[in-house]
């Protein structure tokens, strides 16, 4: 009888809500900006997806206390496992089902490939890729429904070429993650280290498997072929491997090595004061560097709502955001076409100051920071020292190298 | 690109004792995961989720007390405990009921227990990689024939024999460890004769979820501890069980130094295809002999 009575009242109430949400004057045109993340949420890489997550959220955060348009941007999160079959389903879904504006994510390159070819140029979606770093998803297979915040491959390849051309390294070893990231860093390194000092050689390559765990036996093999430096074109927890690696086998300071974001404060932190000191490592952003006022509010945020300074997926969505938001703001309508025309060539303020959306390859323009890695006392572990800055435009590739790309593509 | 094989003997050796060290952690989770299946049939699928929050425990064990070197020892001595402390739970709650199960029932349900404890684990600890430090006396690497070794594995390289001559005494001097085998070849007249086979499982479960928290404690210094280190074990520690024969201990050492050893070398010989040398040990001898190298108790 109790029980009835319960069920009958909870009718009624649904009943009111309805009617009561049906007579609420709806506020006309103005709708909600729906965004649809595809990001990695389970396993080693959740790490990075949390990260870009909270950057984003703090964005949003922000955004919505004026709104765009009269609303709101609103987001749905899908958890792609770091696997392409799944990453390409999840944004097929938030398409198809979810209806978003924009899709955004992922830090898997090869998953960010497939979401770029197979849904947002065949559902003509604009899709901003947010972590992961090959240089081909803006480069010979980008499209105009394909856009990246986040620094790639050739921006770091360059950086690196720029770095050991000033040293006195001629035999290089390449050893790194088989897949298309590591391949991709890797080929940029050594395109552009063979363009500026032709007498540079390889005497040899190392491939393990994404995640390796042990990468002992890797270095240890290495370091009995003595070359002059090595290229480690590898990211995320292999990297973390890789520091751990080089200092147990005594390499740190003995042979030169580079890493593209081996001074990533995320990748650091958990070494604390044991991670090797002299390594070379290139990022588009440092929460302590550049030391300027909107950088400290930014981290003070993030820090206040999230526990820990943020990381650069949490820069990139936290530009992506801004990015979103002006784009919808200037085409004047949620209109996915217009959204695009704004967005090329769109410039936002950011935490390190001005980034524009470059309209020729849909790339944001990062300057990148070049440093080695040093213990520092203050931070408690390592961070990025004696930074050097290279501009945007120093190390991107120019407008017509990318459409020679495409066209041979 | 032109190869250059520049292998020199002393980069061998060097090499075949870093293969030796980590056949060691291969070992000792591989011998806790073929000793549940010889006693109790069961291809426990979360035992790798199991060596996962072994590393993880380590590492807070190690952070509550401060780090350094007690730090150290609390982590690799208490962590197994605490993994063969849940594994009794999970033993005494859902294991033992499921015993009779054929075997694909078995496994689907053990898949089933990695999800909830990888859910769990990452509910837990967060998706940040940890890193565990070894004590500074085990840190840096010491000269073998003039190349640089790591000291850890040189401790690894030391511990591995202890474990493997402790679990030899254990299943052959012990009455409970002669129960057990005998558990794992009859275990129908195991329990005839009016032994309460319940408890003796038990035990043989906790026994081998010790040895999967063993590894991931020991493990930690080297790797990152991170959510995923699950999966990458599991696979590694099912291949080395079935090469070296199912349920038999001293398979799984065979098993283990081959998978450790041809690994390492390959990396050596032809760093670019590295990846599959230790599965092409694994194919060769299971065409070769598809029951395993050892006799298994199957």
């Amino acid at each position: 009888m109790k029980k009835e009575r319960i069920s009958w009242i909870g009718l009624l109430l649904f009943f009111a809500g309805c009617a009561l949400a049906a007579l609420l004057p709806s506020p006309a045109a103005a709708r909600d900006i729906k965004v649809g993340i595809v990001d990695t949420y389970s396993g080693p890489a959740a790490v990075f997806g949390n990260d870009a997550l909270n950057g984003f959220k703090l964005a949003v955060n922000e955004i919505n206390k004026q709104g765009v348009l009269g609303g709101k941007i609103v987001f749905t999160t899908r958890d792609e496992q770091f696997k392409v079959d799944i990453a390409l389903n999840m944004a097929k879904e938030l398409v198809l089902k979810e209806d978003v504006d924009v899709l955004v994510g992922t830090i898997n390159s090869g998953a960010s490939m497939a979401i770029s070819e197979a849904v947002a140029k065949k559902e003509k979606i604009p899709f901003i890729v947010w972590t992961a770093k090959s240089e081909n998803i803006t480069g010979k297979a980008g499209h105009r429904y394909v856009f990246s915040t986040a620094e790639n491959t050739a921006m770091a390849g360059k950086s690196a070429a720029v770095a050991f051309a000033q040293k006195p390294y001629k035999k290089f070893w390449i050893a790194g993650d088989d897949y298309e990231y590591g391949h991709a860093i890797a080929d940029a390194v050594w395109r552009n280290l063979k363009k500026i000092k032709p007498e540079v050689e390889v005497i040899g390559k190392t491939w393990w498997k994404p995640g390796e765990p042990d990468l002992i036996p890797y270095l240890t093999a290495i370091q009995a072929a003595k070359p002059d430096c090595i290229i480690f074109a590898t990211g995320g927890l292999s990297m973390a491997n890789v520091l751990k690696a080089m200092k147990a086998t005594g390499m740190e300071n003995k042979f030169p090595a580079w890493i593209h974001t081996a001074t990533d404060h995320s990748v650091l932190k958990p070494l604390g004061m044991n991670a090797p000191e002299g390594v070379m490592g290139t990022i588009q952003y440092h929460y302590y560097y550049p030391d300027l006022a909107a950088n400290k509010k930014f981290v003070k945020d993030f820090q206040a709502a999230y526990g820990n300074p943020p990381g650069f997926p949490a820069f990139n969505a936290y530009t992506t955001a801004y990015f979103i938001a002006e784009a919808f703001r200037q085409a004047g309508k949620i209109d996915k076409e217009k959204f695009i025309d704004t967005l090329e060539g769109l410039k936002v303020d950011t935490p390190v100051g001005k980034v524009e959306m470059r309209a020729c390859d849909h790339q944001a323009v990062y300057p990148m920071f070049l440093g080695t890695t040093k213990i520092s006392k203050e931070f408690g572990g390592a961070i990025s020292s004696d930074i050097v800055t290279l501009r945007g435009a120093e190390v991107m590739p120019t407008c017509e190298e990318i459409a020679e790309a495409r066209k041979q593509k | 690109m032109h190869m250059e094989f520049n292998v020199s003997f002393s980069g061998l050796i060097s090499q075949f004792l870093v293969g030796l060290s980590r056949a060691m952690i291969l070992f000792i989770v591989s011998s806790g995961l073929s000793f549940i299946l010889g006693v109790l049939r069961v291809p426990n699928v979360a035992h790798g989720s199991l060596y996962m929050i072994g590393a993880f425990t380590a590492h807070t064990l190690a952070m509550a007390a401060g780090g350094g070197v007690a730090g150290f020892w609390l982590a690799i001595l208490v962590a197994p405990l605490v993994v063969a402390l849940i594994s009794l739970v999970a033993e005494r709650l859902l294991f033992c009921h499921l015993y009779e199960r054929e075997h694909l029932m078995l496994l689907l349900f053990t898949f089933a227990l990695t999800l909830i404890l990888g859910d769990l684990t990452k509910m837990t600890w967060g998706a940040d990689y940890r890193s565990l430090v070894a004590p500074p006396f085990l840190q840096g690497s010491v000269s073998v024939l003039g190349t640089p070794f790591p000291k850890y594995n040189l401790f690894l390289l030391a511990v591995g024999p202890v474990v493997a001559v402790g679990l030899w005494l254990f299943s052959n001097k012990t009455k409970v460890g002669k129960i057990a085998r005998a558990a794992a070849v009859d275990r129908e007249m195991v329990g005839a004769i009016g032994i309460n086979v319940s408890w003796v499982f038990a035990f043989a479960f906790v026994l081998g979820c010790f040895l999967a928290g063993l590894g991931g404690a020991l493990v930690s210094p080297t790797v990152s501890i991170t959510l995923g280190m699950d999966h990458t074990i599991i696979i590694e520690a099912f291949l080395i069980v079935t090469i070296g024969g199912l349920g038999n201990m001293w398979g799984a050492m065979a098993g283990s130094l081959i998978f450790g050893v041809s690994q390492s070398i390959g990396v050596l010989l032809w760093p670019q295809f590295a990846i599959v040398f230790p599965y092409m040990a694994v194919v060769i001898i299971l065409t070769l002999k598809p029951t395993g190298l050892l006799k298994s108790v199957w």
